[in-house]
């Protein structure tokens, strides 16, 4: 005899809320241990929850376009072995649950209710306090107090500009402007843009509508979001690789090199790891407060991956522990698992700083957008042989190009171009790559 | 019985916060009921509280100030008390003002339901009166239900012994009278009764008079009080009544207990107590505390969200003017208005004679709770208006924060007083320092102007008085 096992949703990373787009599971299915339950889309990805058991499906708890988090039970499955010997222990539930406990809405019943003794609720829910941190009261009239109410303005984060910093309704209005101009909410960073017009473009040919795919919707999100906050400048360079080249074209014939693909972009991944070192301030967040500067000392570096469906990216962990060969070896693993939709939530956060790559598409220069909040990513697009002065004369050399895009509210012009020299020399010279 | 309309918002009471939310609700849209169990709207504030005893307390202050003006020069004879036209004036005042609200109610479409209301279910009201049960649905309920006065335990039943709403009626000057509290009510009823003539004394268990507010402000009063009274007994408690057939009498016991006393009447002011338990609260699933208060936020929900709670019922201070405010910001809550009760202070007023008012921290206060504070103080005697009026034993007292400079408290004693704390209230609202309220030109002379002149002695500007320097 056995038991109905809850299977919850596991650890998907720092996400709440994960819309489920596939239940593949019914009751009566007989699942193994790792057979998908069901498919949840996160942050540019898809996931599927497995069963860590065997056995049978006695009851699913989930539909598609639920929005889940982890902890949520998905289904009840009936182990086919004694629960002792299950394969995977069963997690208890979050204690954090607090908000899927439904509440009833107030609504007049349909009947009087014949046993009206309704449990109280937990205590409402307060309206913001009006009491500052550290217990003073602002310094606001009773007019300017409901007005930033009305408002949702916390007067204990406003200054005052009126007689003895005494908060005005202007400065309530001007709290308020500010707070939706800086965009703390998210893709409301455009306030106030003109719309993009609505256009009929049947009216000059025939079109087709077709869904934006899942990675687009997310990810163009995101990139608004980046584009309009932050104050971007592109700084471009080119790199000498001809020596690099033939170098890396060697090791191909050698047996012990044989078995991974070394890229180029893992020597620019190398090359980037030691500029984060050397420069910090490229490894580095502005604080939400936008007055403090956030310093990692980690070294994920996140590379965007082209993807039937989009633009994902997964990010390469302690690049600065790793050598070139590791490098292009997890990053060959991490962009065929991208590719198949595989990644997990957890691989593509974390990063510090990104790197584009058109590889050999072709091209000569583009101005990524910064992964906001970090603040540079670097291009690169497909080496040219070009001609270069050597002193003497010119001479052909493989030139890489390098667009260096970073946030001007972290990183200043000077210090960008430092970097990017740096970058440059590394990869021209690529005994630097060593030190 | 027959099932009702269901109203948007239901309140239950209509004394000076519950019609005031039903009013509100009304303006902005919403269909509203106003359930009382008495006929006529008002509650106890206007049918047998601030109202009524306002009147009297008028007439009483009438009565002192012609028997003040003796020396100086104005003799008006004792005055000639007709009981029953002086009830009928009253009367008359209340009359007034309750019909009005009717009127007020009835422009508004607010539907006025006679009968005692009690909660059936979460939306769902049952009021009884003496023709029929009538059941009331809502959407939304405000419960403004009130307090009553408190009683004391094994106090025979006797028509001599009353309460404030039985003081109030005025049936008979005793000649005799004990009042048992020493809190604002009973101070206001003794003064009231002591101008008509009767002899009164006091008793209080605390060891001072009207709690809560400043002793060094009540002290002006309690002098007055202690020469016109027959006896001030404070630390003191009633151990027993008994009621003979010509007097009551009463015996005490305490650190000025006195020895039995004979009166002719008693009046009970001990204090109110809420009426959460009297409206079958937990059929809507509205808790209420073991005294008989609802517990609600900010917006006066209790943890029913549907149904809010004002007023009395949700605690102290047990004061008509909150009341109106909670009333206000229910209301518009319930229409979906942000609104949120904010007020930092609410004053208090004895209408006693003097006067006693005070408004945000007290000394007392302050000094408990570890508050530094710094004072300034005019003394009546300075004033030319108080020699005037031949009443300089007032004050007025504002403390500041030493740091800002901002108003945190409040108190006047005096005739008036009342009025006058209004100003201050408005400006610890609006933060002011002391320089906005001394800066303020105040009309001279009046007794407004000692709150500047309290600004101006905090500030070390004042030139009506000397003051030697801060050091």
């Amino acid at each position: 005899m056995s038991d109905a096992q809850d299977i919850l949703v596991p650890d998907i990373g720092d996400f709440d809320n994960v819309d489920v787009i596939e239940v593949l599971v019914a009751p009566g299915d007989k699942v193994e241990v790792e057979s998908p339950l069901i498919t949840l889309e996160s942050d540019k990805a898809t996931m599927d929850v497995p069963s860590p058991v065997a056995g049978t499906v006695t009851e699913v708890r989930i539909a598609v376009g639920d929005q889940v988090s982890q902890g949520r039970l998905v289904a009840k499955v009936e182990a086919a072995t004694p629960a002792s010997e299950a394969t995977a222990p069963i997690e208890e539930a979050p204690k954090s649950t607090a908000d899927s406990a439904p509440r009833p809405e107030p609504s007049v019943p349909e009947k009087p209710d014949p046993a009206p003794l309704v449990a109280p609720s937990p205590p409402p829910s307060l309206p913001p306090a009006i009491e500052s941190d550290d217990g003073s009261l602002p310094h606001a009239s009773p007019a300017v107090r409901r007005f930033a109410r009305e408002l949702g303005a916390d007067l204990s984060k406003i200054s005052g500009t009126g007689t003895h910093g005494r908060i005005l309704k202007d400065d309530v209005t001007a709290f308020i402007k500010s707070a939706l101009s800086q965009g703390t909410t998210g893709t409301q960073g455009a306030f106030g843009l003109p719309a993009v017009p609505d256009v009929d473009f049947s009216r000059w040919g025939p079109v087709e509508t077709q869904p934006l795919s899942r990675i687009k919707r997310i990810s163009g999100r995101h990139l608004q979001r980046a584009w309009l906050n932050v104050p971007h400048v592109t700084h471009h360079d080119e790199a000498d690789i001809t020596e690099l080249e033939a170098f890396r074209k060697t090791l191909k014939n050698e047996k012990v090199y044989a078995e991974v693909r070394i890229t180029l972009l893992g020597f620019v991944i190398r090359a980037l790891a030691s500029a984060m070192k050397a420069f910090p301030i490229i490894n580095a967040s502005l604080a939400p407060d936008g007055e403090n500067l956030i310093f990692k000392r980690y070294f994920h570096v996140g590379v965007a991956v082209d993807t039937e469906n989009g633009l994902v990216v997964p990010v390469l962990r302690n690049v600065d522990t790793k050598g070139i060969l590791e490098l292009a070896g997890e990053l060959g693993e991490l962009s065929a698992r991208a590719r198949e939709g595989k990644l997990k939530p957890q691989e593509m956060q974390g990063g510090c700083i990104s790197i584009s790559s058109l590889g050999g598409i072709g091209g000569t220069s583009f101005t990524p957008i910064v992964n906001s909040p970090e603040v540079a990513i670097l291009g690169v697009t497909r080496a040219q042989m070009k001609p270069r002065w050597d002193g003497n004369a010119f001479a052909p050399r493989l030139m890489l190009p390098l667009d260096l895009s970073y946030d001007h509210r972290v990183v200043d012009g000077a210090e960008a171009a430092r970097v990017s020299a740096f970058i440059v020399s590394a990869l021209e010279d690529s005994r630097r790559l060593l030190l | 019985m027959h099932t009702a309309d269901t109203f948007d918002l239901a309140v239950l009471g209509s004394g000076p916060g519950g019609y005031t939310a039903a009013f509100r609700a009304a303006d902005l849209g919403l269909k509203v009921c106003l359930i009382e169990r008495y006929p006529t709207l008002g509650g106890v504030c206007l049918n047998v509280g601030c109202i009524p005893s306002k009147a009297l307390l008028h007439a009483a202050r009438v009565i002192e100030e012609t028997r003040e003006m003796r020396a100086h020069g104005i003799d008006f004879g004792e005055p000639k008390i007709d009981l029953a036209q002086l009830g009928g004036w009253k009367d008359k005042v209340v009359g007034q003002l309750t019909h009005g609200l009717s009127g007020l109610a009835k422009k508004r479409k607010v539907q006025v339901i006679t009968g005692i209301g009690r909660f059936e279910s979460p939306h769902e009201l049952s009021v009884l009166n003496d023709h029929s049960e009538e059941r009331v649905r809502f959407q939304q309920a405000i419960i403004a239900a009130g307090s009553q006065a408190a009683t004391l335990p094994d106090l025979p039943e006797d028509p001599r012994i009353f309460d404030s709403t039985g003081a109030l009626l005025l049936n008979t000057i005793p000649p005799r009278m004990l009042v048992i509290g020493g809190g604002i009510i009973g101070l206001e009823m003794a003064t009231v009764y002591l101008a008509m003539g009767s002899k009164v004394s006091i008793v209080e268990m605390a060891p001072e008079l009207m709690p809560g507010a400043d002793a060094d402000l009540v002290k002006p009063l309690a002098k007055r009080l202690g020469a016109q009274c027959d006896g001030v007994y404070l630390g003191t408690r009633v151990t027993n009544v008994d009621a003979h057939e010509r007097e009551l009498k009463v015996s005490f016991e305490g650190d000025q207990a006195p020895a039995d006393g004979a009166y002719d009447a008693v009046l009970v002011a001990v204090g109110r107590s809420p009426n959460g338990h009297n409206i079958n609260a937990e059929a809507a699933g509205v808790t209420v505390d073991e005294q008989g208060f609802i517990v609600v936020d900010s917006q006066q929900r209790t943890y029913q969200p549907h149904i809010f709670a004002i007023g009395d019922i949700v605690g102290q201070p047990m004061l008509a003017h909150k009341a109106t405010h909670e009333g206000k910001v229910a209301a518009e809550v319930a229409a979906g208005l942000k609104s949120g009760f904010e007020a930092r202070v609410i004053p208090s007023v004895a209408y006693t004679d003097p006067e006693v008012a005070w408004v945000g921290m007290t000394q007392t206060e302050a000094k408990e709770q570890g508050i530094e504070f710094q004072k300034g103080v005019f003394p009546w005697v300075a004033s030319g208006r108080a020699l005037a009026l031949a009443r300089s034993e007032g004050f007025t007292r504002l403390l500041f924060d030493p740091v800002t400079q901002q108003i945190i408290g409040g108190g006047i004693v005096g005739p008036n007083a009342g009025d006058l704390i209004a100003e201050v209230g408005l400006a610890i609202e609006m933060n002011c320092v002391a320089q906005d309220v001394g800066l303020t030109v105040h009309p001279h002379p009046t007794l407004s102007e000692t709150i500047a002149l309290a600004a101006e002695a905090f500030e070390g500007t004042i030139t009506d008085l000397y003051l030697p320097r801060k050091t």
